[in-house]
């Protein structure tokens, strides 16, 4: 598509989504004043706009259902309908749906056919009730029967002068044999005169065709439009059915498998010879596939000729399914628009990597030790060409968190209406880039996080009112970097976490004793645990117990963290904070026996050196480190993976506190080695998946260091205790 | 390469619409006024592989400009369809009698525009 017309397309949906504000605004203010017709007038030219708009851009769809919108909007407009609540909720539900046709038209988004389909009949039953009372018109498409292929046989003969009109046969046939399968294509050179006499620009041919197609007559006719009443041409159709007496013996050639013909038999793949020989009657399709069933393979063939082995062959057919299988992976491969001033200033730091690289190649050909602070220095060139590059490759990735906000403002204002509540959603830093694919799965999470405060934070308006607090609620969705992370915060100033009625639902359902003493923020997140909701009663928005764990388990698919920070009566926050990519992850390095390996750095609270009597060992827990007075579960990483340890005393080692799902676990290793921007290799893609490993990643000396997947670590740590009492 | 398509017609709107519709479809668009400006655009100019004309223009009508371009060697063979509001037998006679391959009735949506060039114009 081109540019320009690609902006003119986004213009329309620019207008188009103002004039959907318009009329959904008009509609909203219709309400209060059902008599204002100037408010009627502006509510029907922005529908009007909008269907004329979608008409030449082919968007039929919008077309066709503004249309219905506007012949009820003029009604109405005209003083032949007056503007009942059924009217006007009718009409702001249609704008609902022409929003997403729109939206359809504009990504390919998907549309409830069956809402359009409801709507679209209401509508045009509300049009009619007051034109034509008596006549309710059924509307309800017909249900679609599938047509019988028909068959058409096809004699023409063109003018003379067809292509000094400019117009070429083959594209006739070419529009036939898209209408359906056009076959036995012959033509008639007889008129065709001698060579000396002959017109090179005048047309001698005919032809005769058939067409088996499940369109109509006209359809046929309307191929023919330019030249019809210049040609001789004659079209009928063949009666099915009935044809088996004459036409059947007529034609032995009419297989139960029409083979598609191009127009001149020229284009397209070959036919294998087998085909020929039925089509023509020379073998029957049995004595066909009897043969090829005879037919060896050429792996038999080669393993009989002692050319392969068999298992040079059965690798060899392995490879060819690899390949097969890669190219159908290839396919659905997910595409991105990159700005090319991006990709140009990429280009360019590449030619400044070549400059360095070769400026490095000179160097090394002819290198003396006076030139070691030459070598440094080019060394420190090529380190900043790297990163830049590196950092430029990941920006192109990265996109605007504001496409992942968008979808806000809409739904805040169907959750408060739902909800009765009047909510106001502040948005801010939604310039804040972060990788496609996190911008993609922090969606769901988002939208369940909004729906929780419009739903169970922000209290209704009179128990606002009766607390002080402004009868209009906020919802603040903040972006912003932070260190190596995003962080995005959804903020109410609702009523704030029941510290009360959370552990009293917690200890109902079993998931802590009732003398157990908890910190607040081991409270705070117990509603991520599944089935876990404190909403006295469910509603249509949240409150089904389900949502917050999807979302605590979303995050944590992302290698994010999820907090909690909430006061009784004055609104709780929301922190998620996510890695930028996925691709890349801040890493602690640590070091076990010989062993390196990283943790992820999102997950490691601190380090610390035990003493020896802070640990304690309990029947079916393993062993338990007193942490500032919270016993948390010890696991010796050497255990884990069969190692052999520098040291087997935790007084020695180094314990490193890990935070996952809201708990904690202490982790043995020998040394922490420090921290580093590690590139995550797929476990799964180049080897198989492992226990307790996330991923791999090459460090700096060139050797394989492995990614701790913290929550593998600790269950087989875990399967390990049970064993052991 | 893409293709070429001259388009003609005095109304801007209209003009644009066909301009922009078959630039979205991947042709490159030369756009004339009248018929006189669009026998002085292509008489030394390339090669079009489709004319999409008006009928009523000042200067020089349709029909004019498709007998004009007839007498044009690159253009003998060249698809031209005409826009016209009258489907009636009598404008579509003089057409072709000029030389005109088809016609577009109007109104049109783009959709239907470009159904009615993949019938003439080999892709």
């Amino acid at each position: 598509m081109s540019d320009e017309f690609a902006q003119f397309q986004e213009a329309f949906f620019e207008e188009a989504a103002e004039h959907l504000a318009i009329v959904e605004e008009g509609l909203l203010a219709l309400e209060q004043h059902p008599e204002d017709l100037d408010l009627l007038g502006k509510i029907f030219r922005s529908a009007h706009s909008i269907k004329g708009a979608s008409g030449m851009f082919g968007f039929n769809a919008v077309a066709q259902f503004t249309h219905k919108m506007e012949t009820l909007l003029d009604l109405l407009r005209n003083g032949h309908k007056t503007v009942t609540p059924q009217i006007a909720d009718l009409l702001l539900k249609s704008t609902d749906c022409l929003k997403t046709l729109i939206d359809a038209a504009k990504n390919g988004s998907a549309v409830d056919d069956e809402t359009v389909q409801r709507l679209s009949t209401d509508l045009a039953t509300a049009s009619d009730i007051k034109v034509k009372a008596e006549a309710k018109v059924e509307t309800a498409p017909l249900p679609l029967t599938p047509h019988p292929s028909r068959c058409f046989h096809i004699a023409w003969t063109p003018p003379a002068w067809l292509f000094q009109r400019g117009l070429d046969p083959l594209q006739t046939f070419k529009e036939l044999g898209s209408l359906g399968t056009l076959s036995e294509v012959q033509v008639d050179v007889t008129k065709l005169p001698e060579l000396a006499t002959m017109d090179p620009e005048a047309c001698y041919l005919s032809w005769t065709m058939k067409l088996e197609t499940v369109k109509g007559r006209d359809i046929v006719d309307a191929v023919f439009e330019f030249v019809h009443e210049d040609s001789v041409l004659v079209i009928t159709e063949e009666v099915r059915g009935k044809e088996s007496g004459v036409r059947g013996a007529e034609r032995p050639s009419s297989t139960p498998h029409p083979l598609p013909l191009t127009p001149h038999g020229v284009e397209g793949e070959p036919k294998p010879l087998g085909e020929i020989l039925v089509e023509s009657g020379v073998v029957t399709r049995d004595a066909l596939d009897k043969a090829l069933s005879q037919q060896k393979r050429v792996g038999d063939i080669l393993i009989e000729q002692h050319a392969a082995t068999p298992q040079q062959i059965s690798q060899a057919l392995q490879k060819q399914r690899e390949s097969a299988a890669h190219a159908k992976k290839g396919t659905d491969t997910a595409s991105i628009r990159v700005d090319t001033a991006k990709i140009d200033k990429l280009i360019n730091l590449v030619g400044e990597l070549v400059i360095t690289q070769s400026m490095l190649n000179d160097l090394g050909f002819r290198f003396e030790m006076c030139q070691m602070p030459v070598l440094l220095e080019r060394l420190a060139q090529l380190e900043r060409n790297t990163r830049e590059i590196q950092e430029r490759v990941m920006g192109i990735r990265m996109l605007p968190i504001g496409t992942a906000f968008s979808r806000f403002p809409r739904l805040v204002r169907d959750l408060s209406a739902k909800a009765g509540k009047k909510i106001q959603l502040v948005l801010s830093g939604e310039e804040t880039e972060l990788d496609k694919t996190v911008i993609e799965a922090i969606g769901d999470p988002l939208t369940h996080l909004v729906r929780n405060s419009a739903d169970h934070g922000l209290e209704p308006p009179e128990e606002r009112l009766d607390n002080n607090k402004p009868e209009l609620g906020t919802i603040r969705l903040n972006a912003f970097h932070e260190g190596g992370n995003i962080c995005i915060t959804v903020e109410d100033d609702g009523r704030g976490l029941n510290r009360e009625r959370i552990l009293a639902k917690a200890v109902k359902q079993g998931l802590i004793g009732e003398a157990d003493k908890i910190a607040d923020d081991q409270i705070w997140a117990l509603i991520f645990k599944p089935g876990f909701s404190t909403a006295e009663k469910v509603t249509d928005v949240s409150g089904r117990g389900v949502g917050m764990d999807v979302v605590k388990r979303n995050i944590d698919a992302l290698g994010g963290t999820v907090n909690i920070k909430t006061e009784l009566g004055k609104g709780t926050t929301f922190t998620l904070r996510l890695p930028l990519t996925l691709a890349i992850i801040e890493g602690m390095t640590i070091r076990v026996g010989k062993e390196t390996y990283i943790v992820p750095l999102l997950s490691v609270v601190e380090s610390i050196q035990p003493k020896i009597d802070a640990i304690k060992t309990v029947v079916g827990k393993g062993e338990l480190i007193n942490v500032r007075g919270t016993y948390l579960t010890m696991v010796r990483l050497y255990e884990v993976f069969s190692l052999q340890p520098e040291f087997t005393e935790p007084a020695k080692a180094i314990l490193l506190i890990l935070e996952m799902e809201g708990e904690q676990v202490a982790l043995m290793v020998d040394e922490i080695l420090g921290q580093q921007q590690v590139v995550i290799k797929s476990m799964e893609d180049n080897f198989r998946k492992v226990d307790g490993v996330a991923g791999a990643t090459i460090l700096s000396d060139g050797a394989v260091g492995f990614i701790l997947d913290v929550r593998g670590v600790l269950e087989i740590a875990r399967r390990g205790a049970l064993m052991a009492a | 390469m893409s293709k070429t398509a001259l388009v003609v017609d005095d109304s801007p709107t209209m003009r644009q619409m066909v301009a922009f519709t078959l630039t979205n479809a991947g042709f490159t668009v030369v756009e004339a006024e009248n018929g006189k400006d669009a026998v002085n655009k292509v008489a030394r100019g390339p090669k079009m592989d489709i004319v999409v004309t008006d009928l009523n223009m000042p200067e020089m009508d349709g029909i004019t400009l498709i007998k004009e371009l007839r007498k044009i060697e690159v253009f003998k063979f060249t698809p031209i369809l005409m826009l016209t509001t009258e489907s009636t037998e009598a404008k579509k006679k003089a057409g072709k009698e000029a030389g005109a391959t088809g016609w577009i009735v109007k109104p049109f949506n783009p959709e239907l525009m470009l159904k009615v060039i993949a019938k003439v114009l080999p892709v």
